[in-house]
């Protein structure tokens, strides 16, 4: 079971800096680096004037999972893009499978705790019908 | 088809009530450069793209469009949220109310309601996805324009990842122009005139940027489309 409790993304960096090393390959930040940046490629970042990107933070349980899968499924979504136009980059496909596992594990991880986050879900088995038992995402959610 | 995901794509946690900003950040949902625009724009484009890039990379970033509309419909939301009449009137925002109530709309920051006049669709990829280079170009203009409108933190940092979305999504139709741009130079140099574009001395600039793997033509690029009809549109001789 995937350990959402690895906030520290030395992993990835290794990962990205050694073992993946290619000279071909755009550098990248970690997920977590690049979920606070809105941007995976650090070629492509740009900073507005002084702002600095948030640092973001879970407060509790629920939070720490739904944050480390938002991290997980941003990577793979940034991969994504990047491979429609690089359909033979198989180092940046490597990658992105690895992302998309743990957004799937956390995921599942996070619907058997918390609720469904699709209407696919598996924790969709019991009444009442829990699609429409959570906040809805507009919604502000503080002290969950 | 497309399915929901009952989360946002990057968190929104406004705590504090700003109907001013609400009135301006409307613009990114229902303006001319908004995400709804920006959504409907890739989304209706896609269909006539050439090639598999094109229709997958349109659909990805259309499809991530509708989070980010998600995700400024949110904000207004919560800057409105519990709003008195009073407060509503200060900030300019009885008008909307007076069709809307509380309820979210799509307009520009003058209340012109959303029209699709706002984008372009010619069936030409070349002229789709320049427009979407400039539309994600004034997308992230306006989205610095609206930091500058702020000092609230809960919203300066949404908007400080979108506008990095917008530089993301600029060098991705980019890569796909210059790729497109690639195909007809190859086609109208080696195919149509049948020179040897390695040995030719008439080469230009742009075929002699040629890298192996994007070495087909753009008839080996249309045969591989189910849309040859309609991509015949770019072919230029």
């Amino acid at each position: 079971m995937y350990n959402y409790n690895f906030l520290n993304d030395q992993w990835y960096r290794n990962m990205n800096y050694n073992s993946y090393r290619n000279t071909s390959m755009p550098s990248l930040f970690t997920p977590v680096e690049g979920y606070n940046n809105g941007n995976l490629f650090a070629d492509l970042y740009s900073q507005y004037k002084n702002y600095q990107p948030v640092t973001l933070t879970a407060r509790n349980d629920k939070e720490r999972i739904l944050l480390e899968l938002s991290r997980m499924a941003f990577a793979a979504h940034e991969l994504n893009l990047y491979l429609d136009l690089h359909p033979e980059d198989t180092t940046m496909l490597t990658l992105f499978n690895d992302y998309r596992q743990k957004t799937n594990d956390l995921t599942k991880q996070y619907e058997e705790k918390y609720g469904p986050l699709s209407i696919s879900s598996d924790a969709l088995t019991q009444a009442p019908f829990m699609w429409e038992q959570n906040a809805w995402p507009w919604e502000v959610q503080r002290n969950v | 088809m497309f399915s929901y995901q009952k989360r946002l794509q990057y968190p929104i946690d406004i705590k504090k009530k700003d109907l001013r900003m609400a009135k301006f950040l409307v613009t990114q949902y229902g303006g001319s450069n908004g995400e709804l625009a920006a959504a409907l724009r890739y989304l209706n484009q896609r269909y006539t793209m050439p090639d598999n890039r094109g229709k997958a990379l349109l659909t990805d970033i259309g499809n991530e469009e509708l989070a980010h509309v998600e995700m400024i419909s949110t904000m207004i939301y919560q800057l409105m949220k519990d709003a008195t009449m009073e407060e509503l009137r200060e900030a300019g925002l009885d008008a909307h109310y007076a069709e809307h109530s509380r309820a979210l709309y799509p307009t520009d920051v003058n209340g012109v309601p959303f029209t699709v006049a706002y984008f372009a669709s010619t069936g030409d990829p070349l002229a789709d996805i320049s427009e979407d280079m400039a539309a994600e170009q004034k997308a992230r203009a306006v989205y610095e324009n609206l930091i500058d409108l702020t000092t609230d933190p809960d919203v300066i940092g949404p908007l400080l990842w979108l506008r990095q979305r917008e530089i993301v999504h600029f060098n991705r139709f980019k890569e796909l122009f210059e790729y497109y741009e690639k195909m007809l130079n190859n086609n109208t140099s080696s195919s149509n005139q049948n020179m040897n574009v390695n040995n030719s001395s008439q080469m230009n600039s742009n075929s002699m940027n040629f890298n192996s793997q994007n070495n087909a033509t753009l008839e080996q690029l249309l045969m591989n489309s189910n849309f040859s009809d309609i991509s015949q549109g770019i072919m230029r001789d």
